[in-house]
């Protein structure tokens, strides 16, 4: 089945890193979109349906853990998988932004393996 | 609470962390006792807030900025890499060595708040948080090839 990979973070560098390493993975999408912000990540969302979307925490204007909330007010994203990628690793927050609706935390410095670990339940 | 020679082995090992996962490139601290990055270099900051104040700093030339960046993305060695794209990388540097800083003072400072990064270009950087400040700092090689610095300025916070 056709799967669909959002990767939000407002460094374009890390956007490319991000989608490297899911390919090292091993992970296969059908389509890859980028979002440099929450705005532009809710308008991809609204275009087409989304299977996946990988989420910065650390962003300007709008917030990770704000996109979340925001997402799961979109009544065609119920099914988006939300993981998030951050620096960040604090319990609070993990805890925080998995109550709002994500459905996995990856921390940075992440690997191939663990994309594949956490993303892997949700390709099927 | 939180002493300057182990500060030093936490941005050393931090460092390690950062660029044997996600650069894929091999780093030393250097012995060497010089004096400023040389050159035309870039300087990636980020600060933080909590019962430690301050800003860590990774500054490094800028040959050595976009071999880090052309490793970080997996490009060709005899690829031209974007100013835009070597900037992200050194600010993306300084991100992720103040998370594994973070996690790894956890215990002894408690959860800090983080900034997002930024990057400036130019020569003779430096980083500076004013009179009272304490300095951790670490001279890092880089694939043998290239000396860099990280650096922690802080406050104590008392409040």
């Amino acid at each position: 089945m056709a799967k669909t990979l959002l990767i939000v973070d407002d460094s374009a560098t890390m956007r490319k890193i991000v989608m490297r390493t899911v390919k090292m993975s091993g992970l296969d999408f059908d389509k890859t979109e980028e979002a440099g912000n929450g705005v532009e990540a809710l308008e991809k969302l609204v275009a087409g349906p989304v299977d996946i979307m990988l989420c910065d925490v650390n962003m300007p204007e709008m917030s990770g853990t704000e996109l979340v909330k925001e997402v799961r007010k979109l009544p065609d994203c119920e099914s988006t998988k939300i993981i998030m990628v951050s620096t960040e690793s604090s319990q609070e927050l993990i805890d925080g932004v998995m109550a709002d609706g994500a459905n996995g935390f990856i921390t940075k410095p992440f690997t191939p393996e663990k994309f594949q670990e956490k993303l892997s339940p949700f390709m099927n | 609470m939180v002493d300057l020679l182990s500060l030093n082995e936490v941005l050393l090992e931090s460092a390690k962390e950062i660029f044997e996962t996600m650069v894929f490139m091999d780093l030393s601290e250097s012995t060497d006792e010089g004096q400023d990055v040389e050159g035309c270099a870039l300087l990636g900051t980020i600060t933080f807030k909590g019962a430690l104040e301050g800003c860590l700093a990774f500054c490094c030339s800028t040959p050595c900025a976009q071999a880090i960046a052309i490793n970080m993305l997996g490009l060709d060695t005899t690829e031209e890499i974007a100013e835009e794209d070597t900037c992200d990388a050194i600010g993306e540097i300084a991100n992720m060595v103040m998370g594994s800083v973070k996690k790894r003072l956890a215990e002894s400072a408690g959860n800090l708040e983080v900034s997002i990064p930024s990057v400036v270009s130019g020569h003779k950087l430096r980083n500076n948080l004013g009179e009272g400040a304490r300095k951790a700092s670490v001279r890092i090689n880089i694939e043998d090839e290239y000396v860099t610095e990280l650096s922690l300025l802080y406050h104590e916070n008392s409040n």
